[in-house]
């Protein structure tokens, strides 16, 4: 088996198992995810994955190790890009006639050990006008993780991962081994435990939701009451953003319709359809349909 | 791509070498800094350099305000791959004229996404 | 050589050691080749560490020698595996004075990192033996460790004051 047939196959089993697309170019990550697992086993890449289809738990331990929530600084990048290029600028254009206080509001769901909202939290100091503050909800199933967001500590080999290093001088303090991210970002970034099955109280509203990569460890079904309950946590204005091998196409067709999607950049974007406003005659319709 | 690979180890270099090239890079090795303006300056110029710190004959500090008075050198990305990790020391090395900053220890992962900081790999992880 | 109170001195924890040589070695060597730390192997390891030796000194606010001293089992996998040489290649002296170098100096740089600066980082020395302190230091933290049954030591060393 060629290195090629042996990546072309991790790659298809990835993409049945979990719908994530490993594209050619990820052959150094496969590579270094399952060279140690080969090596547990005393074998070769390409002879432990000849083994796969017909070892399932050797396939479980494949797939874990190519989907584990990775602790990445601007993990993608583009989804970061995206924000500061045209999300953040629709927003506060949406925002500027109305009523309320200046505050971003953003929730990191899944946030695991609080890159991601860290991320967003870098980009707010640097792109938000004067005048405006914002506010980062992260939230994890994990009390461990939940913890380690509030304490904003992070170890050399974390900073190191895809952390530019102008904002690793600019936002943290060495600490002993450690590096300490700013008071002033750890102030606004609110850590706490929830558990995404669970109904959604006292979140409040946001006007970005970042649900990146966690759907694809539900159910279907669990992903669709997600899906749906979401749907009142996005402003009419905000954006809901998914992992980029992601989709909302399987979904039922009132769910779908109920999401609406644009590509922006090079990320696909979530949007609730506002069904007070979306459609005037199918409301003057429903109206007149039930006589009121 | 092209990469040049600066530290005086022949252990880091081959650790270097091996995921640049997965990344689709050509690789030359120089194991000091006047080595490498020695090759600069004679050989292809690279899209990278990823330099160690402390090396014999020139350290990689040195060799970054070096290049960085160079204005055919200008286009080279320069990237510090170094175990000296005080924040001081990162600021420093900034300020002289590089771009990215590794510290080691480091996983492949990590070059791999700071050189897609540079915009030289391509988010699906080749050379751009 | 003795272990002296750490109070009394400029001298990082051997929990501080312990987290850096751990990173460095999997990062060297992959996540699943973890370092086993050996708390109390008194002199039982000495003989079987002595082959080979790397140090760095750290000079200015701080002063210190860091040390890893290794045996030819450990060495020369080290050496095999991080310059990826095929199995029928055995490494050379020099193949294993490079990386028992490389291993001391990123020990030795973010050991360095943790104490009080600026200080400056020496190049690597490697050389086939055990390590001897000159008198002027005093070692006030070592690490006993094992990979694969194969014993890692590291020191680091300061002034007496």
């Amino acid at each position: 088996m060629s290195p090629n047939d042996t990546f072309a196959q991790v790659s298809a089993l990835i993409r049945r198992e979990t719908s994530m697309v490993y594209d050619e170019g990820k052959e150094y990550l496969v590579s270094a995810r399952l060279t140690p697992l080969a090596n547990a086993l005393g074998l070769t890449v390409p002879d432990y994955v000849r083994r796969l289809p017909i070892d399932p738990v050797e396939k479980r331990k494949v797939v874990d190790a190519l989907t584990i929530n990775e602790t990445s600084w601007f993990r993608d990048h583009s989804p970061y890009q995206a924000f500061t290029d045209h999300l953040l600028p629709s927003i506060l254009e949406a925002r500027a006639t109305m009523p309320g206080p200046r505050l971003l509001r953003v929730w990191s769901a899944a946030c695991s050990s609080g890159q991601e909202a860290y991320s967003i939290a870098m980009l707010c100091e640097e792109s938000l006008p004067d005048g405006w503050d914002y506010e980062i909800v992260a939230t994890d199933i994990s009390g461990e993780m939940v913890e380690r967001v509030r304490a904003g500590r992070y170890s050399q080999v974390e900073v190191n991962r895809g952390l530019p290093a102008t904002r690793l001088v600019g936002y943290f303090q060495r600490d002993g081994r450690d590096w300490q991210i700013a008071d002033r970002l750890r102030e606004r970034v609110r850590a706490q435990q929830a558990n995404l099955a669970e109904p959604y109280v006292g979140l409040g509203r946001f006007d970005l939701v970042l649900l990146r990569n966690v759907l694809i460890y539900f159910e279907p079904r669990t992903k669709q009451d997600i899906l749906r309950r979401m749907l009142p946590m996005v402003a009419p204005h905000g954006y809901l953003l998914l992992g980029s091998a992601e989709t909302t196409l399987d979904l039922p067709p009132d769910l779908a319709a109920s999401w609406r999607r644009d590509q922006v950049g090079r990320v696909q974007t979530h949007r609730p359809v506002d069904l007070g406003t979306a459609s005037t005659p199918t409301t003057t319709h429903r109206l007149t349909a039930t006589g009121a | 791509m092209r990469a040049m690979i600066i530290d005086d180890s022949r252990a880091m270099r081959s650790i270097l070498r091996r995921i640049v090239t997965g990344l689709d890079f050509e690789a030359v090795e120089a194991g000091h800094g006047q080595e490498a303006l020695d090759h600069l300056a004679s050989g292809p110029v690279p899209d990278v350099c990823l330099v160690d710190w402390n090396m014999p004959v020139m350290d990689g500090y040195t060799f970054i305000t070096k290049v960085r008075e160079n204005p055919d050198w200008r286009g080279i990305a320069l990237m510090m791959v170094t175990t000296e990790s005080e924040q001081r020391q990162i600021v420093r090395a900034l300020a002289a004229g590089a771009h990215e900053y590794v510290i080691k220890p480091f996983t492949p992962d990590a070059i791999a996404e700071k050189l897609e900081i540079l915009g030289l790999v391509g988010a699906a992880g080749g050379a751009a | 050589m003795s272990t002296v109170s750490q109070e009394r001195y400029d001298a990082p924890t051997l929990d501080d050691v312990a987290f850096v040589v751990d990173e460095v070695w999997r990062s060297l060597l992959g996540d699943e080749e973890g370092l086993d730390r050996l708390d109390h192997p008194g002199h039982a390891l000495d003989h079987r560490v002595g082959t080979w030796t790397g140090a760095v000194s750290v000079t200015g606010e701080w002063r210190a020698t860091v040390t890893v001293e290794l045996g030819a089992d450990a060495a020369g996998p080290l050496a095999a595996r991080m310059l990826a040489l095929p199995d029928d290649e055995p490494p050379t002296d020099a193949d294993i004075a490079d990386a028992v170098g490389e291993l001391v100096n990123m020990v030795g740089g973010n050991v360095k990192s943790l104490m009080p600066g600026p200080s400056a980082l020496s190049l690597p020395l490697v050389a086939a033996g055990r390590a001897a302190h000159p008198s002027e230091l005093v070692e006030v933290t070592r690490l006993d460790a094992a990979w694969h049954d194969r014993a890692v030591r590291f020191t680091v060393a300061i002034p007496r004051h």
